[in-house]
């Protein structure tokens, strides 16, 4: 990798430059799992945790006491327990409302709460979780965010200068400004937004030093992309991107999980435990069939039940196919409006976990006709792109040639008479661009004017996405067609659009009141970014507090269970000695200061030890009797 | 012009020839002159290409991530020029039309005011008998349409493509010679191939339809 980015760069230069790395990041927000890399020696590596993985579930865990769980702890342990307070694939709420298919699913394992606008509410969409609070999915996604800026900030020993976070490229303008959001309430400058296949398309053509024109083809948890991307001399034009935000990975779980519940009889569909351990299931069975062709797992779906559920591959491949097809008239528009045969590109980019799946890959090289490339980690590549971007962002040296021309993935349009869609932007234009729309009233002594931004290519208002609703006011009052109003789109390299607006024969700038159809107000997300520097410190101690106290409550338990399960191991001395100590967790338990929990948990553990060891191996010389006990000896054994 | 950034006189490039700071772009610009390209329909695509990934390189919010917000807003303002010019350049049809509009030719607004019902303004209209022609077309092609002969409809879309190919040629014929009533014959022909383009496209349309099942949403 440091050669390809040197010989694209200056080739005489000193390799020691590059030692001298910035302090921005590549971060890949992902439906189901999320990176954070950076360039180091200008080679793009992925930040790992202690064991060796890169990869954080963007599963977000809401304990009632205000504790907040990220990551494997909360996919793995809590998602099963706390269904409803455990949120995944948050990535398909990003920017959309409460009306939208994702959040009015049948098979859903979240609760959501009433805005104070009714069910039939326009509003953003929020999680009603544990401790009776109500989160966003930006919000969600922040936390998400905070545990990969951490992550870095200790990798790098100090804070960062900025994020490049990426985005599907078919993520329209809210689903963009949502994510903006939340690397901003996470405590990111967040340098740019980068569309994931470009992103992707970086790391290839940087490291394999391509040149031609092709296509990247990115189907993730969530999310399909195509983007068509010719790459020359360093720069790297999309030509066109299509794709489908609502589809991926998790709509193969979906399918597999409806399957295998009609299949089971007397299951309770609408308990979010089944729903999460079916969907669960599904996917656990759908990662085993990438490599065997029949799989089984055993699923609780009754309590103290345990359902043997079976597929092989081709029961999976049947049921995942019509979901597959899908990817095609995304694909077909792309390839049209980047005006490429099939036969002409020069290659074929596989980007995103669900594209591990022998059918997909077997879609992809019918539909192309050509081998797809995947020498790159297609679950790391569009972080390590997104990587090497932050560092050109940021000034890094070698990067003087390269340059990223993004696409505007929708049109971007108002609305006019009719409920008609003007577009003013078209879909495919590079950005950054601009485009001017001169309007008049048709009133005399009109004062305002109400404008409707849409974003979709159909050509009626009601089949598009509304952006926002806009009121121009201050007109200065007119007989009818004489104002001349001067409305501005502008989208920036981020793929945002702003809309600014003039009135010409006077000259004022008229005021304008954004209400965005399915997104939060700046006013409230600056509020949450406020309230989260003000208690920016708190917070961190309260939720070391909470996590202490419940892994106190936890400890206690097992230890007054494993007492009253083998009084005979003890002698009244060592009762004593591990009474006193209860006695201190629970009053620090009950104080304010963690290191105080944390002290005297240790102080248990230590009082305990020759308790849990005799308890230990009694139970290795008896054999194992149950589960239970198997479950407390870890607990007190294992400290 | 007064460099933002020093006070002293910048020059006429996009960066201050005193200090190097980038400029913000004259907003009137002549988008041909953007690229140093000279104003006429037959130009060198591959040189206007070369200069803008050139200046692109040079002027690209990329460059200036990090730097500060006047220099930003340079740069994004010159981008957008930037990206204008050379979708406007690199398109034959809005190359046409652009030139028609420098050389004050009004064929019309591209877009109709929203909110009124006011239509839109053609001072270059079409005949009537040439109307007619698009009419009848069009309802051929619905009636195909409603037929699923995809046959008919692929060689209505080839046939009116030719004619599109035709009207091009003639136009960028008629825009370069620089006379007054050969504009004004190009835009007429600008008009006639809007109509073209609109049947042609209405067409791939419902041949992608009929042949994918409806599928392309």
């Amino acid at each position: 990798m440091a050669e390809a980015l040197f010989q694209i760069a200056e080739p005489g230069e000193s390799r020691a430059k590059h030692a001298c790395r910035t302090r921005a990041v590549g971060i890949d927000l992902g439906t189901t799992n999320s990176l954070v890399a950076i360039v180091d020696a200008g080679r793009p590596t992925a930040l790992a945790d202690e064991q060796g993985s890169a990869m954080v579930p963007s599963v977000v865990h809401y304990a009632g006491d205000g504790a907040v769980v990220v990551g494997e702890d909360a996919r793995d342990r809590l998602a099963a327990e706390f269904p409803r307070d455990t949120i995944g694939s948050v990535k398909r709420f990003m920017g959309r409302g409460r009306r939208d298919a994702e959040a009015t699913r049948k098979l859903t394992p979240y609760r959501f709460a009433d805005d104070g606008q009714g069910a039939s509410g326009e509003g953003v969409v929020r999680f009603a979780v544990a401790g009776g609070r109500a989160v966003t999915p930006l919000e969600v996604s922040a936390e998400i965010l905070r545990v990969l800026r951490a992550r870095a900030e200790e990798a790098l020993a100090g804070p960062l200068q900025g994020a490049v976070i990426t985005v599907p490229a078919y993520f329209d303008d809210g689903q963009r400004q949502a994510t903006r959001d939340a690397g901003r309430l996470a405590g990111l400058e967040v340098l740019r937004l980068l569309n994931e296949p470009t992103a992707a398309a970086l790391a290839y053509g940087l490291d394999k030093q391509a040149e031609g024109t092709f296509a990247v083809f990115d189907l993730g948890g969530g999310t399909f992309d195509v983007s068509i991307l010719k790459l020359e001399e360093g720069v790297f034009e999309v030509k066109s991107t299509g794709g489908d935000s609502a589809l991926g990975g998790d709509d193969f779980d979906r399918a597999i999980a409806e399957a295998l519940l009609a299949r089971t009889s007397g299951v309770d569909a609408s308990d979010p435990r089944v729903v999460r351990h079916v969907l669960d299931a599904a996917r656990a069975l759908k990662e085993t069939l990438t490599t065997e062709t029949e799989a089984a797992i055993d699923v609780a779906l009754a309590p103290g039940q345990a359902t043997k559920l079976r597929l092989t591959r081709d029961e999976m491949e049947a049921l995942v196919a019509p979901v597959l097809q899908r990817c095609a008239p995304p694909l077909k528009r792309a390839m049209a409006d980047a005006r490429v045969e099939r036969g002409h590109l020069s290659g074929v980019i596989l980007v995103g976990g669900a594209t591990r799946m022998p059918l997909v890959r077997r879609f992809v090289e019918e539909w192309f006709g050509q081998k797809p490339l995947a020498d790159i980690d297609p679950d790391e590549v569009v972080a390590l792109g997104a990587a090497i971007q932050a560092d050109m962002l940021a000034g890094g040296a070698g990067h003087d040639d390269v340059l990223l021309l993004d696409v505007v993935p929708l049109s971007l349009g108002l609305e006019t008479m009719g409920g008609v869609a003007e577009k003013l932007i078209h879909r495919n234009t590079t950005v950054p661009c601009g485009a001017k729309q001169e309007f008049t009233t048709f009133a005399d002594k009109q004062t305002g004017f109400d404008l409707h931004v849409v974003q979709g290519e159909r050509e009626l208002v009601a089949e598009c996405r509304s952006l926002a609703r806009f009121t121009l006011k201050g007109i200065p009052p007119m007989p009818a067609g004489m104002a001349r109003l001067e409305v501005t789109f502008m989208v920036d390299a981020d793929g945002i659009l702003r809309v600014s607006a003039r009135e010409e024969t006077t000259g004022k700038e008229a005021a304008i009141e954004v209400k965005p159809s399915y997104g939060l107000t700046d006013d409230e997300v600056e509020k949450m970014i406020l309230d989260s520097f003000a208690h920016a410190e708190d917070d961190v101690k309260a939720r070391l507090l909470a996590e202490q106290r419940v892994e106190a409550n936890g400890i206690v338990a097992a230890a007054r269970a494993a007492m009253r399960d083998a009084p005979e191991l003890l002698d009244v001395g060592e009762r004593a000695e591990i009474e006193r100590a209860l006695g201190g967790v629970e009053a620090a338990r009950d104080g304010s200061d963690h290191h105080a929990i944390r002290l005297a948990i240790e102080v248990l553990d230590h009082a305990s030890k020759p308790f849990a060891t005799r308890r230990m191996n009694r139970a290795l010389e008896q054999g194992f009797r149950g589960r239970d006990v198997d479950a407390v000896d870890a607990k007190l054994g294992g400290r | 012009m007064i460099c933002w950034s020093c006070q002293k006189q910048a020059g006429a490039g996009p960066l201050c020839a005193a200090c190097g700071a980038l400029q913000p772009p004259d907003d009137a610009a002549d988008l041909f002159a953007v690229l140093g390209l000279p104003a006429r329909f037959a130009v060198d695509l591959a040189a206007g290409e070369a200069a803008y990934k050139d200046l692109s390189r040079q002027v690209h919010p990329d460059r200036y991530a990090t730097a500060d917000p006047r220099a930003r807003r340079a740069s994004l303002s010159r981008t957008v020029q930037l990206n204008q010019a050379w979708r406007t350049i690199k398109d034959p049809v809005r190359r046409a039309e652009y030139l028609l509009t420098r050389a004050g030719i009004d064929i019309g607004g591209k877009q109709p005011t929203p909110g009124s019902d006011e239509k839109r303004t053609v001072e270059v209209g079409a005949p009537p008998a040439f109307l007619m022609e698009i009419l009848e077309q069009n309802d051929e092609l619905a009636a195909a349409r409603r037929a699923g002969d995809t046959v008919k409809i692929a060689f209505m879309a080839e046939e009116m493509r030719g004619r599109a190919r035709e009207s091009m040629k003639a136009i960028g014929a008629g825009l370069d010679t620089g006379v007054r009533a050969q504009l004004e014959e190009a835009a007429r022909e600008l008009v006639a191939l809007r109509y073209y383009q609109r049947f042609i496209e209405q067409a791939s349309g419902d041949e992608a339809k009929l042949e994918g099942g409806g599928g392309a949403g």
